[in-house]
């Protein structure tokens, strides 16, 4: 009876070469047009753009690609809200790389967002008035406390 | 279950009541969005409308299936979003999840029916068998066709999960000993109440695709646009021939001839090997499986072509989609020696009738 | 039933059935009639060499015909060899072909066919063309001319049409472009396309006759 060792197996990954095959099949190069259009108009006082990661077709290798063409910048943030999310801009500034986790790190969703600065690292006005409230609420205690 | 007072409550405040933050609540928006493969410019609407809208009863029922339509339901994305989505709408009664039993989980039933008649959501998995009055599949002494039909009456909306419920799936495939039928048969005979329908098909559905059909629900109220089978065009518009990373190959004319031979190991085309990818409609070659890992032709097998009607009827998973049943050796030979005979025939009556006409002379 | 379930099932082994059973009659029903006896003297006993030499000569026409039928034949072969070569190089046919007689061979790449068959079409439509514009062939054709000419387009077009995804859903287009295939095995018997099997008795056995007459071909 034959065994799992006689199932043929190719190794990939590890050994693509530097200068791999981006011009393969694939959709790295043109999604990276795409950024490029965005962030032609963001410079031109235009609005910021989001790309769904999820809702195009990514060949194997077109992921390690784009990561690789757009390199690591200098910012990064962890979210805990419902699971981690990471920001991170990529070495081209103002292109954000937003990865969305669940709460046991399965990727949910994934962005790449051309901005200054992705929304979900923005305090909306609500929370704003939350903090508020929390801050005063806890001035007003230690007052309390130190006029005790 | 859900608490009954949570219902008179907006998904927005169940979810910050829950502890949700706003940063949470976005995440869960673009994720929901992603899901129903709308444009990221959608989300602050998409966040708006789910912030307000009331939480929909939901009912679940098991008929003639296989339980991996709620399986694979379980199975979409990590647990706290699927937990969000759970509590988003109130799930009233799933048999595989619920924690109640046996008169217990009936009464849930029909509580919820009554109480929020006309307005729940009926989720519908597996066939219905019809045949001896549909004695097939019973749960409580009740045929599966009775208890559909009293669902059907005050549901707002139908989603047939699954190809079972869609189209009749495995049970109907040939000989269909139970005269299984789908929920939308059902419906065109007339046997239970026409309400919307939205047919999820797949064998089982990808995870995500059930739940962006019921986020979808949730955030517009109303049913997405769909097929000419009833699926919603956003998840089944296109067929994974279309967006199949190994086209390329096709079009280069690069196809594997057997399984892991070295074209297959190369990822070409897997046309060869039975793959009815041209003539099937899913989101299999975006979407994925597994959270995006992967799906049958990028792991090396054909697309069976699940989310079709009759799929299981319609031949071999492993002829090309371009061979037919011909016929046989031996019928195409009995065609031929006919053909002879006739030929044969028509000759010798041509040379008789010159043999008359010179005799004649 | 479906109609792509239909046209790969029940119509698939129909038409074959009455394709084999019409090119057998036909075959035996004309190679069996009786042959008039040439009672004058051969100037030559060489027939098959004249039987090949007249399949040679055919295949391209006589000088002092050129004028009026050189067109006609230029578009003939563009139509026939392309036509061939997207019936035998596209490599679903070649499936199809390999499902029905065991052997199978490579296939050429899917741009060069769609290519192939646009280029085929375009004869098609310029010989039917010429056809009707010209009154003599417009007085002479027949039913059976313009039907075998639409037999034969209908599967290109339909084809194309199915590799653009244009038309319909595409299983319902590809279902049409098999059963068009369908309708001219049925028709192909019992009609003028049956040159397929008799052109080489016809010119061979005109070159014979002339080589025993020792005429020049």
């Amino acid at each position: 009876m034959s065994g799992l060792s006689d199932i043929g197996v190719k190794v990939e990954g590890d050994s693509e070469p530097e200068d791999g095959p981006t011009t393969r099949i694939g959709n790295a190069l043109p999604i990276l047009h795409e950024i490029e259009t965005y962030l032609t108009r963001l410079t031109q006082g235009g609005e910021p753009a989001t790309i769904d990661l999820r809702a195009m077709p990514l060949a194997p290798g077109d992921y390690e690609t784009l990561q690789r063409l757009l390199g690591e910048g200098e910012v990064s943030a962890t979210i805990d809200a419902l699971g981690p999310t990471r920001v991170r801009e990529t070495a081209v500034r103002g292109v954000w790389w937003v990865t969305h986790h669940g709460a046991t790190d399965e990727v949910v969703a994934e962005f790449i967002e051309i901005t200054r600065i992705p929304t979900i690292l923005q305090t909306v006005d609500e929370d704003l008035v939350d903090g508020l409230l929390r801050l005063r609420d806890c001035l007003a205690q230690e007052g309390q406390a130190a006029s005790d | 279950m859900a608490k009954d007072d949570d219902k008179e409550q907006t998904l927005g405040e169940v979810l910050r009541q829950q502890g949700v933050s706003r940063r949470g609540f976005l995440k869960f928006c673009a994720t929901t969005a992603s899901l129903m493969a709308l444009p990221p410019s959608m989300v602050p609407a998409i966040a708006k409308a789910l912030d307000k809208a009331p939480r929909p009863s939901v009912i679940y029922l098991s008929f003639q299936e296989c339980t991996g339509c709620a399986e694979s339901l379980t199975r979409s994305h990590s647990p706290t979003l699927e937990s969000l989505m759970f509590n988003a709408i109130s799930l009233d009664y799933q048999e595989t999840l619920q924690a109640a039993a046996g008169t217990a989980a009936e009464a849930a039933l029909h509580d919820a029916m009554k109480k929020f008649h006309g307005k729940y959501l009926l989720l519908v998995d597996g066939s219905i068998p019809v045949k001896d009055d549909g004695v097939y599949s019973t749960i409580a002494g009740k045929t599966n066709l009775q208890i559909m039909k009293e669902a059907a009456e005050g549901a707002a909306a139908v989603v047939a999960v699954g190809t079972c419920s869609a189209f009749g799936g495995i049970p109907k495939a040939n000989p269909n000993p139970t005269g299984a039928v789908s929920v939308g048969d059902l419906m065109k005979s007339g046997q239970i109440a026409t309400k919307p329908l939205i047919n999820v098909s797949g064998c089982p559905p990808i995870p995500v695709v059930i739940t962006g059909v019921l986020a979808h629900y949730l955030t517009f109220g109303e049913v997405p646009a769909l097929d000419v089978h009833g699926r919603p065009k956003v998840f089944f518009g296109e067929t994974i021939h279309d967006r199949c990373y190994r086209r390329p190959f096709y079009d280069q004319g690069k196809f594997a001839k057997t399984f892991d031979d070295e074209g297959a190991r190369s990822g070409w085309c897997l046309y060869e090997l039975g793959c009815k990818g041209p003539t099937t409609y899913n989101a299999c070659a975006t979407t994925k499986w597994n959270g995006g890992v992967s799906f049958p032709v990028e792991s090396g097998h054909g697309c069976l072509g699940c989310s079709e009607p009759d799929f299981w009827d319609k031949g071999s998973f492993y002829a090309p989609l371009s061979t037919g049943h011909w016929g046989t050796a031996e019928g195409i030979a009995a065609a031929a020696a006919a053909g002879a005979a006739i030929g044969i025939g028509a000759a010798a009556m041509s040379r008789r009738h010159q043999d008359t006409i010179s005799k004649e002379e | 039933m479906d109609l792509l379930t239909f046209a790969r099932g029940p119509a698939l082994q129909w038409s074959v059935a009455i394709f084999f059973l019409g090119v057998l009659w036909r075959l035996f029903g004309v190679f069996l009639l009786r042959r008039k006896k040439d009672y004058s003297k051969p100037r030559s006993t060489h027939l098959w060499r004249g039987a090949i030499k007249g399949l040679i000569v055919h295949l391209w026409p006589y000088k002092e015909f050129r004028p009026k039928v050189v067109q006609s034949y230029i578009l003939g072969y563009i139509f026939h060899i392309g036509l061939a070569i997207v019936v035998f190089f596209f490599v679903p046919h070649i499936l199809f072909i390999k499902n029905i007689i065991g052997v199978g061979w490579g296939g050429l790449p899917n741009s060069f066919i769609y290519i192939t068959g646009a280029v085929t079409i375009a004869a098609l439509v310029a010989m039917l063309v010429k056809r009707i514009a010209n009154p003599v062939t417009r007085l002479l054709s027949n039913f059976d001319d313009y039907f075998s000419w639409f037999v034969t387009i209908a599967p290109v077009v339909t084809g194309l049409m199915a590799a653009a995804h244009w038309g319909g859903r595409y299983e319902h287009v590809l279902a049409v472009h098999i059963l068009s295939f369908e309708l001219l095995l049925v028709w192909f018997p019992f009609s003028k396309l049956m040159h397929t099997f008799f052109f080489v008795v016809s010119r061979g056995t005109t070159g014979a006759l002339f080589e025993r007459r020792g005429t020049s071909a």
